[in-house]
């Protein structure tokens, strides 16, 4: 029997920092329970690796941060996309369309 | 990798960002776990478990700002500079060699790149082309030099609108200028409407010349001056607009001052006024400029090539236009006579452009070869500096044995150990390339001052530019690089096991390859101390040689009443009044005059025929001149045959042309084949037409003409009325020749104060201004050699002592088994011996081969002179000796008890 969780597969933790931040700007707390609500019990997000990515992300400039007040009142850094960010997304989730559905086909010519 | 490098400097505010944004992570996570109704130390255990080790996060984000190995390396600086810092000796030798080698290269680069490389600061200089012709075409006439072409050409190129986007001329002269005081000698250009247009030159006030200004002959007095003579000369006056300057008498007015950043387009020769061609008249008298025969040639033709066109096009293209030209100009009035040979070479001729991004230069063609083989010195000086430092980094790498078997066997990689060393190399260079590069200025001054002419000297600059940092930073990494390696391949061969197991300080590894390294820089040495004395030597030939006229206690002076509104008969008779003044003052022993300077590089040259037996046509220029009688005696020559010049010389009034001439030795040698030349007659030409009326009356001794190497046919002619006034006064002093400066300039002035004195010097500074080249290279690759001499004997040093001291117990044995102690001198000797014929035995082709380059910078002596090799290796064999012989003493007295009871 497979395990409940498994580890995220290398490479997509990118792609969903890049599509919840696409929805609106957030820290890495929020971004962190948002990975963790949308993918409940399904994906193991190792918060540790998160910030790693975030300011990867940075440096590649498809994400911009800013320093803002956040819902509690305190000072947390902000994640937005860039336009740069927006075109990468659409690029990540145009091949992942793409990998999913040779997969997708590899596995139906199993059946027949 | 930009974003990177900049991150580095920014860490602090970085890590700042990182600490604040993880804690306010944690904070959240524990404050809503206790909502979930944990306690708060649970919650907060929890927080930091589920987050991971926030120092490996850290490291992980670090990587992300900072590329790993960049990271490294910026550590791997740190402990370089750490332990750099704990062996100041080693450190400064390592940083002094780097210095003299980066700061060397770099202070001659700053002149290459001034002389040599550098763009004019045009629009697009890299469409610029030069217009010539192939040599044929001067055949025609033997008037006119190298590259230099018509007005007319110009204007005919300059409406070849399908190749060219324009086509400007221009030609430099002196002229005596007055702003409203005294005279004095400038530089003037003399260029065609377009020339500013087309350079994209604008003006700092007022404006440019155009087109208009170079239309009606004579009727624009108008010029442009220089921004330099603007600031210096007027003060920077902001009404300099509509002043009158008065050129060779002539009134011009100043319409403009040009952009601050342009220098004209010569290297080495920046012109103060620019004035339009259609004035040239007035700025070089004497009816030598013609604006309407296109073979009147003393215009220099330059081009902006139209965008798109190759200089190959454009050249392949206009060569029906030029054939058409040659053709035209052959049945136009006062085209010489010339043999049918002569013919077919002049119709034969071609267009030729030639790429010209940095404009045209004399002084570069003049330099190409001393600075480049300068610069290949300092190049050679360099590498021996980056082996130097190898050779001490080997050194200590030895010393530094256990810490680097320790490092080994706590798990660093080779690799690693490898870019420490490179890490450490490149500290050294680049802190030594700061130091370089800050003395560099200083160097390139005291540089300026051995350039061949005074003009350079302001035409260049000192100072540190973009270019040369990036050259010497370049450099710095490069040498760097080099430098580590050899410790760096040393390190990798490394075995951790051995180096732990061996004793403290014994360690042999490193000493074969710091013998290769020493015996590499005995060989650049040698070539370098070879080339050295070979300069040297031509120095000496030269200075010993001499002119072949007397030096001492002579002066000399120039006049040029032309630029002064003299005509030729007024211009003569005023040079005569001056020489007999000269002559009846107390100070003069005795004076002459000449018509054209000695030993300034140039002179008034004419193919000559000769009428003997046989018509004979010399096949190339002879050089002329016109003295008066007094010359001879005046200079020390001998007359050897024949007579001096005397009243029978002089020609009736009204006829044209010389009576006589006095040709020189070289001259019969080479034409007369034996002839006797006395009562043969000359003409000047090489033409069938002409006619030979000139007897020659005496042969005169061999002296130098344009320069000391000159070993040139001469033909002088006297010095007559009506012959010109221009001229150059040679007087020979009582006393100290500096004092007479005064008398001859008063002198000069009562007969004409607003007559510039001109070229005041004496001779013996004459000769060694003609010598300026000679004496760079002497100098500055006698400089070099001795560096490297002194590089190589300090690297020699270096090993044998280490050699020495790794052998002690060696030479402890020997000793107490009964050597005796000159066994013990010869054993190191023997080493350094074997090292030194080792490095010159590698030198010697190489030396064989590089002397070939250089031939024409020699003077009397062969690129692989016997004499010279054996001095230089005289010279660097004892100098690498004595260093062995210290070394050597010291084994000589170990002590056979104490060297064991050592171990």
């Amino acid at each position: 029997m497979p395990p409940s969780r498994f580890p995220i597969p290398q490479g997509t933790l990118d792609m969903m920092i890049l599509q919840i931040v696409s929805l609106e700007p957030a820290h890495g707390y929020g971004i962190a329970q948002r990975l963790e609500q949308i993918s409940r019990s399904v994906v193991q997000v190792n918060q540790g690796s998160l910030y790693p990515a975030l300011h990867r992300l940075e440096q590649k400039q498809w994400l911009r941060a800013e320093w803002h007040e956040s819902e509690t009142g305190r000072e947390a850094k902000f994640y937005s996309l860039t336009a740069a960010g927006r075109k990468q997304l659409v690029v990540e989730k145009d091949s992942w369309a793409r990998l999913a559905g040779a997969v997708q086909l590899i596995f139906d010519e199993g059946k027949r | 990798m930009i974003r990177q490098l900049t991150n580095w400097f920014r860490r602090a505010e970085l890590e700042g960002g990182l600490d604040r944004e993880l804690r306010y992570h944690l904070d959240r996570r524990t404050s809503d776990l206790k909502k979930s109704g944990l306690t708060d130390d649970d919650a907060r255990r929890q927080a930091s478990l589920e987050l991971g080790g926030v120092t490996q996060i850290q490291e992980e984000v670090r990587d992300v700002w900072l590329a790993r190995w960049l990271r490294d390396f910026a550590y791997d600086l740190r402990f370089s500079a750490r332990s750099f810092l704990r062996t100041p000796s080693l450190t400064i030798t390592a940083v002094v060699s780097m210095m003299l080698g980066i700061g060397a290269a770099t202070a001659i680069y700053s002149l290459v790149d001034q002389v040599l490389l550098h763009s004019l600061p045009v629009r697009e200089p890299a469409r610029l082309v030069l217009v010539d012709a192939t040599k044929g075409e001067q055949v025609a006439e033997g008037f006119g030099s190298w590259n230099l072409m018509s007005y007319p050409i110009c204007r005919d190129l300059d409406a070849q609108k399908q190749f060219f986007e324009g086509v400007f001329c221009r030609a430099l002269t002196d002229v005596n200028l007055s702003t409203g005081g005294d005279y004095h000698p400038t530089t003037a250009e003399i260029v065609s409407g377009n020339y500013f247009s087309l350079l994209g030159v604008g003006p700092a006030l007022g404006r440019v010349l155009t087109r208009q200004d170079d239309g009606v002959a004579n009727a624009n007095p108008v010029v442009v001056i220089s921004y330099d003579f603007w600031k210096t000369q007027l003060g920077g006056a902001a009404d300099v607009l509509g002043r009158k300057l008065i050129v060779n008498m002539h009134p011009f007015v100043v319409v403009g001052v040009a952009a601050s950043t342009f220098r004209g387009i010569d290297v080495g020769e920046v012109p103060s006024v620019w004035v339009p061609a259609s004035m040239s008249d007035e700025v070089i008298p004497g009816g030598y400029t013609d604006l309407r025969h296109s073979s009147t040639r003393w215009m220099q033709v330059l081009g902006g090539l139209n965008e798109g066109v190759t200089l190959k096009q454009a050249q392949v293209g206009l060569q029906p236009w030029f054939k058409a030209m040659l053709q035209k100009n052959m049945n136009e009035a006062g085209f010489p006579k010339i043999t049918p040979e002569q013919m077919q070479e002049y119709l034969h001729s071609s267009l030729l452009l030639t790429a010209a991004p940095q404009g045209h230069s004399g002084l570069r063609r003049i330099l190409v070869q001393p600075l480049c083989v300068l610069f290949a010195a300092t190049m050679v000086l360099l590498g021996l500096a980056c082996l130097n430092v190898s050779g001490l980094f080997l050194a200590r790498g030895s010393a530094r044995d256990r810490e680097i078997g320790t490092r080994l066997a706590l798990g660093a990689s080779r690799g690693r150990l490898g870019r420490q060393f490179l890490a450490d190399s490149l500290l050294i260079a680049l802190t030594g390339g700061f130091l370089g590069a800050a003395l560099a200025p200083l160097a390139v001054r005291a540089l300026v001052a051995f350039l061949p002419k005074n003009t350079a000297a302001n035409a260049l600059h000192a100072g540190v530019d973009t270019r040369l940092l990036l050259f010497a930073f370049g450099v710095s990494v490069t040498a760097g690089v080099l430098s580590g390696l050899a410790p760096a391949w040393q390190s990798g061969r490394q075995s951790f096991l051995s180096s732990l197991q061996q004793r403290g300080g014994t360690a042999f590894r490193g000493v074969r390859l710091r013998k290769v390294i020493v015996t590499a820089q005995i060989a650049l040495t040698l070539t370098l101390v070879v080339g050295a004395t070979l300069f040297v030597r031509t120095l000496d030939a030269l200075m010993t040689k001499g002119p072949g006229f007397v030096t001492s206690s002579m002066v000399s002076f120039r006049l040029a009443a032309s630029r002064n509104g003299y005509s030729k008969t007024d211009g003569s008779r005023l040079i005569r009044r001056i020489d007999e003044a000269i002559r009846n003052s107390p100070l003069t022993q005795v004076s002459a005059v000449a018509g054209f300077p000695l030993l300034t590089g140039g002179s008034w040259n004419n193919p000559i025929t000769i009428q003997a037996d046989k018509r004979i046509t010399t096949d190339h220029a002879v050089n002329l001149n016109a003295v008066t009688p007094g010359f001879f005696r005046t200079m020390g020559i001998r007359i050897l045959a024949g007579r001096n010049f005397d009243e029978r010389d002089a020609r009736p009034s009204g006829e044209m042309g010389f009576r006589s001439a006095i040709v020189n030795e070289s001259f019969a040698k080479r034409f007369l084949d034996g002839r006797n030349p006395l009562g043969l007659r000359i003409g000047g030409g090489s033409g069938p037409d002409v006619k030979t009326d000139i007897e020659i009356v005496g042969v005169m001794s061999d002296f130098s003409y344009r320069g000391l190497r000159d070993e040139s046919e001469q033909a002088f002619v006297p010095f007559l009325e009506a012959g010109s006034g221009d001229a150059t006064f040679y007087v020979r002093v009582r006393g100290a020749p500096e004092s007479a400066f005064q008398t001859l300039r008063t002198i000069v002035h009562n007969v004409d104060p607003t007559l510039p004195v001109m070229d005041l010097r004496t001779l013996d500074e004459q000769v060694s201004r003609s010598l300026n080249t000679e004496h760079m290279l002497a100098t500055l690759s006698g400089g070099v050699s001795l560096l490297a001499l002194v590089l190589s004997v300090v690297g020699l040093y270096g090993v044998m002592s280490f050699v020495v001291t790794r052998r002690t117990r060696e030479i402890g044995i020997r000793l107490a088994l009964g050597a005796d102690r000159w066994s013990a001198i010869w054993m190191v000797l023997r080493e350094a011996l074997l090292m030194i014929l080792a490095g010159i035995g590698m030198a010697l082709p190489v030396v064989w081969f590089l002397g070939k380059l250089i031939v024409s910078q020699l003077y009397d002596v062969k690129p692989f002179d016997p004499t010279v090799i054996t001095m230089a290796t005289l010279v660097l064999g004892t100098a690498a000796l004595s260093a062995a012989l210290v070394p050597a003493h010291r084994a000589s007295g170990v002590n056979p008890t104490e060297s064991l009871r050592a171990e």
